[in-house]
């Protein structure tokens, strides 16, 4: 079993009255709520807290990619991944992901990744969502219509230019390159474990089990609507006869440890409240634009469970948000209990785990990631030993072969 | 009018048309709703020939897949027209289907002899921008369409309220998502740049309450075509021809004879 850190990087310090006066956000969000001097702060944390996570047990770290939102400002995830790459040495360096159809042309990902990949030695895992209809429709105006065609020849695109020794051309319906010739190359071969990050769209299902890429449900709906979604996906896998490889899947969970089952509500309430209520008021115009969602998925009646935004109900208070499995929290003892049965219910390899959420200060987000990294992953990376490989992890090279980044002080500050 | 089928391009598209009436042949384009707009087109048949396609994608019209962007529907409809004849002939068009038939128009207007159309998209004016009507609800789009919402008019947009109204729900997601390739995230495929061409007499008719197309964009229009003229529909939204039909009629009656 493989435990991640997951980091959405959120505004921790929205008004009170942000639902009140102000219309979403995401997309149009006034920048008069940001504060570049607290981002500076917030991104320096978040780097400190995933680095902290690395340190303390996690296998992995997780950043991923929003526009115009402030529950999550990291438009470019490789900047952090960047980052991440020199002070970890061992950890996995997950980017969930780069929105390939976004970019032009899309070998700009290819590129990107193969330099993550050999600055962390081969420890990248390339993520390629197709992006919500937020970020991809509204804030980068990619028509709807035709993103998920975009984001299948990105991807044909990216791994021909990460996989082909030679110089070609690419004629494809909406990326034409005489000369496709990626410097670098990644160290992994043929290229980077591919993660697929999604949200509920049922045909990005069957095309991740043809295609060997691991199926991350990331969703804040918690998991006992993720199981809804995670056996359609395992359901779709044993219509196509494919292994029942657990590590083929992920999903994400938000999850809060502490002493005492009224320390978690103490601690962690309001922070759970904050995040439910506050970072998840999305106009819901912005969810879905017209021709995001495919008519399958419209159709399979799946919108109501996998809908994120609009229609969610008001007020969750941290109770509601315990019994309805969008948090995890309590004790060691019950939050590993859970997990185990999160991890078996939905049969996944890889659990990403929210140690901070909406408004979590640095110290307690610390805590959180001590406590649930030494307290509870030991507990629970058991599960799936010996039953399965994971074929959806890193290989990085030899430690001899990679120099550690060595010590360094600003001469400026030394004046 | 009975509804035929079109195969246009060896079958590659099977476009649903509805066609009734007699005397001058004359072609409709209906606009992004794909409203129903029989009532409208009954009274037009009893005074052409009306050819009124839906556009691929819409109602059982087939084909959209092989249609990436603007120019794929405009050869299309080229195709379409080829396919059943209509040349030298007068065209009335609603919105999205306005925009069509401009751009139609551009590229071949010996085609068409005269052009009338209701609150077109294809022109961008920043200061009085077309709204983001893709991301309205339910209501708020009823209020852009028709002046008075609670008309008769109004009840003719089925709109989908609730979640278990699945056909209708899969009829609109399937229609506004072929508008919005040709809309999205602008309605601005540099329409400007061509529209010059447009040399035949063009008619511009526009709900003076128009909350989708604003009515302020006529004068756009009407500035940059060789040959038009406008007409403001007082106490119509931007289905000004379901919402004021006899007004709108007469319009045409004016233009057309």
């Amino acid at each position: 079993m493989k435990m991640e850190m997951f980091h959405l990087m959120p505004y921790r310090e929205l008004p009170e009255d942000f639902n009140e006066r102000y219309h979403s956000v995401w997309v149009d969000i006034p920048s008069e709520l940001f504060d570049a001097e607290r981002a500076h702060s917030f991104y320096n944390h978040t780097l400190d807290e995933l680095e902290y996570a690395a340190q303390m047990g996690y296998d992995g770290v997780c950043v991923n990619e929003h526009h115009s939102n402030a529950y999550g400002f990291m438009p470019s995830p490789n900047i952090m991944a960047g980052a991440l790459a020199r002070r970890t040495r061992d950890t996995a360096i997950i980017v969930l992901g780069n929105s390939i159809a976004l970019y032009n042309p899309p070998i700009r990902v290819a590129e990107e990744f193969a330099m993550l990949d050999c600055i962390s030695g081969g420890r990248l895992v390339a993520g390629f969502p197709v992006g919500s209809s937020a970020d991809t429709n509204f804030a980068y105006g990619m028509n709807p219509a035709t993103l998920r065609d975009r984001y299948y020849e990105a991807e044909d695109l990216i791994t021909k230019a990460w996989t082909n020794p030679d110089v070609f051309s690419y004629d494809g319906k909406y990326t034409q390159l005489r000369y496709v010739n990626i410097w670098p190359r990644p160290v992994q071969k043929p290229h980077p474990p591919v993660w697929v990050p999604g949200g509920g769209s049922i045909e990005t299902w069957g095309w991740c089990i043809e295609k060997e890429y691991l199926y991350a449900y990331l969703s804040y709906s918690g998991f006992k609507r993720g199981k809804v979604v995670m056996d359609g996906f395992w359901k779709q896998n044993d219509e196509m006869g494919a292994d029942r490889n657990p590590y083929k899947a992920g999903f994400l969970q938000l999850v809060a440890v502490a002493d005492s089952e009224q320390e978690a509500e103490d601690k962690y309430g309001p922070h759970g409240e904050y995040f439910y209520n506050k970072m998840l008021h999305v106009y819901p115009g912005f969810a879905d634009a017209p021709g995001y969602r495919t008519l399958k998925t419209v159709e399979a009646g799946l919108l109501q469970q996998t809908t994120q935004f609009g229609q969610r109900p008001k007020g969750l208070s941290w109770k509601d948000l315990l019994e309805q499995g969008n948090i995890v929290a309590g004790t060691p003892k019950q939050v590993t209990e859970q997990l185990e049965q999160v991890i078996k219910d939905l049969r996944i390899g890889h659990l990403m785990v929210l140690n901070q959420f909406g408004s979590i200060p640095h110290e307690l987000t610390m805590e959180n990631i001590h406590k649930t990294a030494q307290e509870v992953l030991p507990n629970l990376r058991h599960i799936w030993d010996g039953e399965y490989e994971d074929k959806w992890w890193p290989k990085p090279m030899a430690h001899p072969q990679r120099p550690a980044p060595v010590p360094f002080a600003d001469a400026v500050a030394a004046k | 009018m009975e509804t035929t089928t079109v195969r246009v391009r060896n079958g590659a598209f099977e476009t649903e048309v509805l066609k009734g009436g007699s005397g001058q042949p004359l072609l409709y384009l209906h606009g992004e709703m794909g409203a129903d707009e029989r009532g409208f087109l009954d009274e037009l048949a009893g005074r052409f020939e009306v050819t009124a396609p839906r556009h691929p994608g819409y109602g059982a019209s087939t084909g959209d897949d092989h249609l990436i962007e603007l120019h794929d529907m405009l050869y299309y409809y080229l195709d379409f027209l080829d396919e059943v004849g209509l040349r030298d002939i007068p065209v009335v068009a609603h919105g999205l289907g306005g925009m069509f038939a401009l751009e139609l128009a551009a590229m071949q207007p010996e085609r068409f002899r005269k052009l009338a159309v209701i609150a077109p998209f294809g022109l961008w004016d920043a200061v009085n921008p077309v709204p983001d009507f893709f991301v309205f609800s339910p209501d708020d789009l009823k209020q852009a369409n028709f002046h008075n919402p609670d008309s008769s008019a109004a009840e003719t947009m089925a709109m989908p309220q609730n979640e278990g109204d699945t056909q209708a729900i899969l009829e609109r997601v399937k229609s506004q998502r072929v508008a919005a390739k040709y809309l999205w995230p602008i309605p601005n495929r540099g329409l400007a740049k061509r529209i010059h061409r447009v040399r035949m007499p063009t008619l511009l008719l526009w709900g003076a309450s128009d909350g989708i197309v604003p009515v302020s964009y006529a004068d756009d229009f009407a500035g940059r075509l060789p040959d038009a003229s406008k007409e403001v529909i007082p106490e119509a939204g931007h289905l000004a021809h379901l919402e004021q039909q006899d007004r709108v009629l007469a319009a045409l009656d004016r233009f057309l004879s």
